[in-house]
């Protein structure tokens, strides 16, 4: 009967592709192989019509599923004996008919076994690594849900069902030598259905609590006491975790703004919210080991507040533990029942301490980041990803969900139109584009020199003014001209910089965005470097109380930062829309360049590391603007802006943007800090380090002074043997050097294996596609030959051989005739052939295989590296 | 407090915890959603276990669905029963697969099920041209739609059969960084 066609043509299709069926389908050989040599179904395109049909005739279904599944494998002969009649008068239409025919017999079959489906899964538990088991498990579970049906099957049934239950018993074997915490993960990375992952889990404990009782038997108490700390600690990190989670600012907002801008727009918001975190908890730490000790210590302020001092950070503010003058360099000892409190190492200890956990935290961001997103060197900018993978399932916003169909069907309608006709440049344009390319770039780097120099001689005259300057107010009112031109060029270069972009036509909007913020960057970072060089050259050797003025600087520098960034919103995002909407139209509203708003977080951010030294408060002020900014920057979006047109690699552009926040920047402070820790003499008069050569004295004379003591050796072991000594860092610096060069080759390695076993997967594909073609045809003639010829006969015959599979597995003899049975034979014929083809099929997926699992390696490898 | 008690008892809790990603709160959260969107149906009290499900055209008009044009896919792939109604357990089930914490692997299966409109295992054309529709509000021409799916399966499809198994998708995704912060449904 047909439909057995139709299985046979579907078990052929999952075979090909999953190994892991293979073993499942040979246990029931008889009833496969009658299949391909009769196969009307030439093509895919049939065969993918057939599972159309059936979803469009759910009504058929409901009717037939209801049946428990063994009752209806009993009733299954009446079934078709029923149903036998139109199938018999369809001879005209013979595909059409027998597709709805399968369409009744399958179905109902799939959801009968779809209960029993997930137990299936279970197979692959026995061997292998966890990680490649639970794969396999999750095609297999996938592969199997939809297996083939056969009316049979009973037999099948139950023999898959032993093989079940020892499959899950080896899976749950497995899954109780795991350690608690792998476990966890295993089966929460499952891909079954929840209750059935409870149930595998619910045994799995028991298990463990089996194996521990005995073990607990032999080893008495101190296993109980030990497994009550595992799950007291347990609940500790789930409390843990529930707080972090509660602490998260701006849940809600994120939502919001995820929903209706997308995740391009989100990930510039999260990237403030994780700055705002670095802030608040350098402020906390800043706070409380630095400025309350001092507050014991408190000096009279006689300085009057203007006002003034808001946007300008001297004054008043010039005696307040805002800045690093105003630390004392005693020891704080309020009465004799308190310890004393040494204020140089508590200013030295808790900078040190911030800034290490900052470069731990953001080298574990990289790296997580990077693993994340960078796993794969090449990258599809095909359509299939854009189709399949770029869907951003968090908009929930109707406008924002139209806005996101409307942008893809242009990308793709622009895709299509490229394709047909991408254009060949000549050698003569090529030459053009490289030159404008050049002009371009000699323009720009001119800029951001120019801008440099500006700022740097702006500076020096700023010095003269200073000493020239007669009263205070004056002196306050000139210090604001720097940071404001300095500010200015932050907020107008970027805007002359895209202008570029008219001119230079890139051909990959990637090149074109990486090219515009490496020249921000340049001019940014370069700016802060001009900057350095002038308060380390003039001001720390010629001002009294140098490090309060570059503190002072730097908040400067931070407030008009602040309220350049406010003007630019203002400007480039209000302003710009009611010039789109209202004065000229074909403008519309602007989008929202997150680029560029980035990169002014990073700015800022720089500021505000290199100033914790010299203003120990500084986070304070950034927290503020942080906060501020997100509202301003979260209300303008809502009512100026439109997110991104072209497709934005949020997730790569993260990484690149914490990279960025890394390497110049956050060196960069490290730099800076460190000259002037080890490098500049502190200023006599003020701040905790007062009178010593280096601030890192402090560390060596405590050091000295406690050398003779016998309980804090270790101390004085690590500072000799492993701070002060090159040789440590020199083996430390060469051990990472030869891991990094390590990982590097075997990832090269890696790399080349994947590419080869790519091609054999390739290979193979053609392989199986050319000897498929060619068994059909054989089967045509095969088929040709021994059916008689006539269409009647083939149907008759047909049925037997139908009826001769029941009976075999259903004990309904019915009688087999010698037709039926000469067709049994010739499917016998079949099998072995496609034997051979499983074989083939076998290498071309384990090369699959072994392809997925070098990538994964690789993938772990990058990860550690 | 007395509340957590009478919902989900702590073994409850616990399971929940251990196969899901969420923590306790999340879920009494899921589930103070899960009733809101039938409150005559699903009673306050789970510590029985009562075999409640909602009918998809419930589940699909959740703020966090309604827009999405995937829905019905999405809920039809997490029901266990297939036909769209969800269990308690399958509605945690599906935002725990959609949440930040579920690893790229466990995203993969499920959203190729869920582009598996006529779940025969593949992606195939029709199945292409059924998302393709979807993600673009069917504003393109038949044959537009034709050269796109044929430049997909070029594309993706290793083995050369004319679809996308799961290995092929895979390893799509696998080079696609934005897959797993797109694939997320915050709640």
């Amino acid at each position: 009967m047909s439909y057995h066609y139709n299985e046979g043509f579907e078990t052929d299709d999952d075979e090909y592709h999953h190994l892991d069926t293979l073993e499942i389908d040979r246990s029931r050989p008889s009833q496969k192989f009658s299949v391909l040599s009769e196969n009307p179904y030439g093509s895919d395109e049939n065969y993918s019509n057939v599972r159309q049909r059936r979803m469009d005739y759910p009504e058929v279904i409901s009717m037939a599923s209801v049946q428990p599944a063994s009752a209806r494998i009993q009733h299954a002969p009446e079934h078709t004996a029923l149903y036998r009649e139109p199938y018999n008068g369809g001879f005209s239409n013979l595909g059409f008919e027998n597709e709805n025919e399968r369409d009744f017999v399958d179905k109902p079959s799939f959801i009968s076994h779809s209960q029993d489906r997930y137990s299936d899964s279970f197979s692959a538990g026995g061997d292998g690594n966890s990680k490649g088991s639970i794969r396999s498990l999750s095609q297999k579970q996938m592969y199997h849900s939809t297996l083939p049906f056969n009316l049979i099957s009973t037999e099948h049934d139950i023999v898959m069902e032993r093989v079940n239950k020892e499959e899950k018993y080896a899976l749950i074997k497995k899954l109780t030598a795991m350690s608690n915490r792998e476990r966890n993960k295993a089966i929460k990375k499952l891909p079954l259905v929840l209750r059935e992952k409870q149930e595998i889990r619910n045994t799995v404990q028991l298990m463990v609590k089996k194996e521990s009782k005995t073990w607990a038997t032999q080893t008495g108490c101190c296993a109980d006491c030990l497994k009550n700390t595992t799950v007291s600690f347990r609940r500790f990190k789930e409390t843990l975790s529930e707080i972090k989670q509660a602490l998260q600012l701006w849940q809600k907002t994120l939502k919001v703004i995820g929903g209706k801008f997308g995740t391009s727009i989100l990930s510039y918001f999260i990237f403030l919210r994780w700055l705002l975190a670095f802030n608040i908890f350098s402020f906390i730490i800043n706070f409380s080991f630095i400025t309350i000790p001092q507050f014991v210590d408190l000096r009279p302020n006689n300085l009057s507040f203007t006002g003034l001092e808001l946007l300008t950070g001297s004054g008043y503010f010039q005696e307040t533990v805002l800045y690093y003058g105003f630390y004392t360099n005693s020891t704080i000892r309020k009465d004799d029942n308190f310890a004393p409190y040494n204020m140089q190492l508590a200013y030295i200890f808790i900078i040190g301490l911030y800034l290490v956990i900052c470069f731990l935290i953001l080298l574990y961001s990289i790296a997580k980041s990077f693993r994340d997103n960078f796993i794969n060197p090449v990258m599809y900018s095909g359509s299939a990803t854009k189709l399949l993978c770029s869907w951003d399932f968090n908009i929930t916003h109707e406008k924002a969900v139209k806005l996101a169909q409307q942008h893809m069907s242009t990308h793709i309608k622009e895709d299509l139109s490229e394709k047909q006709e991408k254009l060949v440049l000549t050698s003569c344009q090529q030459t053009v584009h490289f030159l404008i390319h050049l002009t371009v770039w000699i323009v720009t780097t001119g800029m951001a020199v120019g801008c440099c120099a500006a700022v740097y001689y702006l500076s020096e005259s700023r010095k003269e003014l200073l000493v020239n300057a007669t009263s205070d107010i004056e002196s306050q009112r000139e210090s604001l001209l720097q940071p404001a031109v300095i500010s200015l060029i932050n907020l107008i270069m970027p805007f002359v910089f895209s202008l570029f972009e008219l001119i230079e036509k890139f051909n990959s909007p990637k090149h074109q965005i990486y090219t515009i913020i490496f020249r921000n960057v340049i001019l940014k970072l370069s700016i802060i470097g001009v900057l350095c060089q002038y308060w380390f050259q003039t001001i720390a050797s010629g001002t009294k109380c140098w490090e309060s003025f570059i503190g002072q600087d730097i908040y400067r520098l931070v407030v008009f930062d602040f309220i350049f960034c406010l003007l630019g919103s203002f400007v480039g995002e209000f302003l710009r829309r009611i010039i789109g909407t209202r004065c000229c139209k074909t403008l519309g509203k602007p989008e929202f360049d997150i680029a560029r708003n980035v990169l002014d977080l990073i700015y800022a951010q720089t500021l505000a590391w290199i100033g914790i030294y010299f203003s120990p408060l500084l986070p304070l002020i950034q927290i503020i603007k942080l906060f501020i900014l997100f509202y301003v920057k979260k209300e303008s979006l809502r009512m100026n802006c439109l997110p991104p047109r072209k497709a934005w690699r949020a997730s790569q552009m993260t990484t690149v943007f914490i990279f960025l926040l890394f390497f110049p920047s956050f060196i960069g402070v490290l730099v800076v800090i460190g000259v002037t820790v080890w490098r500049r003499t502190p200023s006599e008069e003020c701040g905790p380090f007062q009178g010593l050569n280096v601030p890192f004295d402090a560390i060596s004379n405590w050091i000295a002074t406690i050398t003779g003591e016998a309980n804090l050796s270790w101390v004085v072991w690590i500072y000799d043997n492993l701070i002060k000594s090159e040789l440590f860092f020199f083996l430390l610096t060469l051990l990472a050097l030869i891991i990094t060069y390590l990982y590097w080759q075997i990832i090269q390695g890696r790399k080349i294996m994947i590419k080869l076993l790519q091609e054999q997967i390739v290979n193979g594909g053609k392989d199986k596609m050319f000897l498929l073609q060619k068994l059909r045809k054989l089967q045509e003639m095969d088929g040709f030959n021994m059916s008689h010829s006539s269409v009647k006969q083939y149907k008759a015959s047909d049925k037997m051989q139908e009826n001769a599979q029941y009976s075999r597995d259903t004990d309904h003899h019915q009688g087999a005739q010698s037709g039926a049975l000469a067709l049994a034979m010739q499917a016998r014929q079949q099998a072995s052939a496609e034997e051979h083809e499983q074989h083939l099929e076998m290498n071309s997926h384990s090369a699959l295989a072994l392809a997925l699992k070098a990538r994964h390696q690789a993938e772990v490898e990058l990860d550690d590296y | 407090m007395g509340n957590k008690q009478t919902i989900f008892t702590d073994e409850q809790l616990d399971a929940y915890q251990d196969c899901t990603f969420f923590t306790r709160k999340e879920i009494l959260r899921l589930h103070s959603r899960y009733y809101e969107l039938a409150p005559n149906l699903v009673p306050m009290d789970y510590t029985a276990d009562p075999d409640v499900k909602l009918p998809i055209q419930l589940i699909i008009n959740m703020p966090e669905l309604m827009e999405n044009p995937f829905k019905e896919r999405i809920v039809e792939t997490f029901s266990e029963d297939g036909e769209g109604n969800l269990s308690f357990n399958d509605f945690v089930d599906m935002f725990s697969v959609l949440s930040e914490m579920a690893p790229r692997e466990l995203k993969a299966i499920y959203a190729f099920k869920i582009y598996d409109f006529n779940t025969d295992n593949f992606i195939c054309k029709s199945d292409l041209e059924k998302t393709l529709n979807k993600v673009t509000r069917e504003e393109l021409t038949e044959e537009e739609v034709t050269l796109v799916c044929e430049k997909v399966i070029e594309e993706a499809d290793m083995d050369g059969d004319g679809k996308l198994a799961f290995a092929d998708f895979e390893n799509m995704i696998s080079k696609a960084p934005d897959f797993l912060s797109t694939f997320h449904i915050r709640i």
